[in-house]
């Protein structure tokens, strides 16, 4: 069950670099697999035992998946302490802007929804 | 007779297992640690990155080498990116009624996320790698990295931003949204799960089912979103 999932999504994955080297070379190959997979799985209005298995199963230990390269960082102290303030400054600003910006905007379009709905 | 300790330490040191048996080991630790105090700085990957870099250092291995024993685990990686579009699949079953205000939130939403943190950056003097890796700071870390590089940027500094946004929307963002008047569940999950992706989530969560799956519904879609756009945008800008 395990191994036909991650054989599915293997197949997407590599469908995905295919179609990356001949057409698409600006997006990434696993990125063109994820929108494949999403538009084989809305064509077919289920998720099947196997893919759902597979996909849980990585997904779970992805955390661990990305100790790795995140490790990568030591190659790249000094660029970031050139930046620090610079870094850690856009970071801390734009989420809290993100978060507060998309809050009310959304509670704003959820009553205005509200609203339309009523007046019929 | 005398045992050779340093030869063995040696050949411990630079076996092709050392890279995985040191990952293992701390991402072990540290998420037994996170569970037992749940502490938000604790986020594993955070810690066992430095973890990681510290025996590294002390045992006097590179990086190179490193990265190259933990190969099978990168090559892992490109399919986990591709299963992310199953609980993205059911999380859009999920929004059939509150389809237009989330979208609508998702575009502008997601564009003011990564405008902000790109002109802010560039305000306060970033150079060009470093906007790179920040523009997809707001996304799931798997999508960031990808995105990163495709860019200019590094892919290790977009994971380990994507941390840190992930560590500071999830400790300020409740209380933010609360001082902004934002009560409805499905607002806040949204704002969450967008610019604070899993570690958000994971907040969300805590505060009520609704709240957590809106914020999933937010990370997913914004992964996507910003991995097909923001490849593209930047191609024709530059």
């Amino acid at each position: 069950m395990l191994l036909r999932g991650l054989t599915w999504l293997v197949l997407f994955q590599l469908l995905g670099t295919a179609i990356n080297h001949l057409f698409l070379s600006m997006l990434p190959g696993p990125i063109i697999g994820l929108v494949l997979l999403l538009a084989y799985l809305m064509l077919r209005g289920e998720v099947s035992a196997p893919l759902s298995e597979a996909a849980s199963s990585l997904l779970r230990y992805l955390p661990l998946l990305l100790v790795p390269p995140a490790v990568g960082v030591m190659v790249y102290a000094a660029d970031i302490a050139a930046d620090f303030w610079a870094i850690v400054g856009s970071l801390v600003l734009s989420v809290l802007i993100a978060l507060a910006f998309c809050g009310v905007l959304m509670q704003k379009m959820i009553a205005r929804q509200a609203r339309r709905e009523e007046k019929p | 007779m005398s045992l050779d300790w340093h030869g063995a330490l040696d050949a411990v040191i630079h076996h092709p297992l050392f890279g995985i048996g040191i990952t293992l080991g701390a991402y072990q630790l540290v998420l037994a640690a996170y569970d037992k105090t749940r502490w938000i700085f604790l986020q594993p990957v955070l810690v066992s990155m430095l973890v990681v870099i510290g025996v590294l250092v002390t045992c006097g291995v590179s990086y190179a080498e490193y990265r190259k024993s933990t190969e099978i685990m990168n090559i892992l990686l490109g399919p986990a990116t591709v299963a992310l579009a199953v609980p993205l699949y059911l999380n859009l079953r999920r929004i059939r009624q509150l389809l237009w205000p989330t979208l609508t939130t998702l575009v502008i939403g997601g564009l003011v996320a990564t405008c902000a943190c790109l002109l802010l950056g560039w305000w306060f003097g970033a150079e060009h790698m470093i906007l790179m890796t920040m523009a997809p700071k707001s996304v799931t870390s798997p999508i960031a990295m990808l995105v990163a590089e495709q860019i200019g940027g590094v892919a290790a500094l977009a994971a380990v931003f994507v941390l840190i946004t992930g560590v500071i929307g999830a400790i300020f963002g409740p209380a933010l949204l609360s001082a902004c008047g934002v009560s409805s569940p499905e607002a806040r999950g949204m704002a969450l799960g967008i610019s604070a992706h899993a570690v958000g989530t994971a907040v969300a969560l805590e505060e009520s089912e609704e709240t957590g799956a809106f914020a999933a519904l937010g990370m997913s879609l914004m992964g996507v979103v910003t991995a097909v756009f923001l490849p593209l945008a930047v191609s024709l800008v530059a």
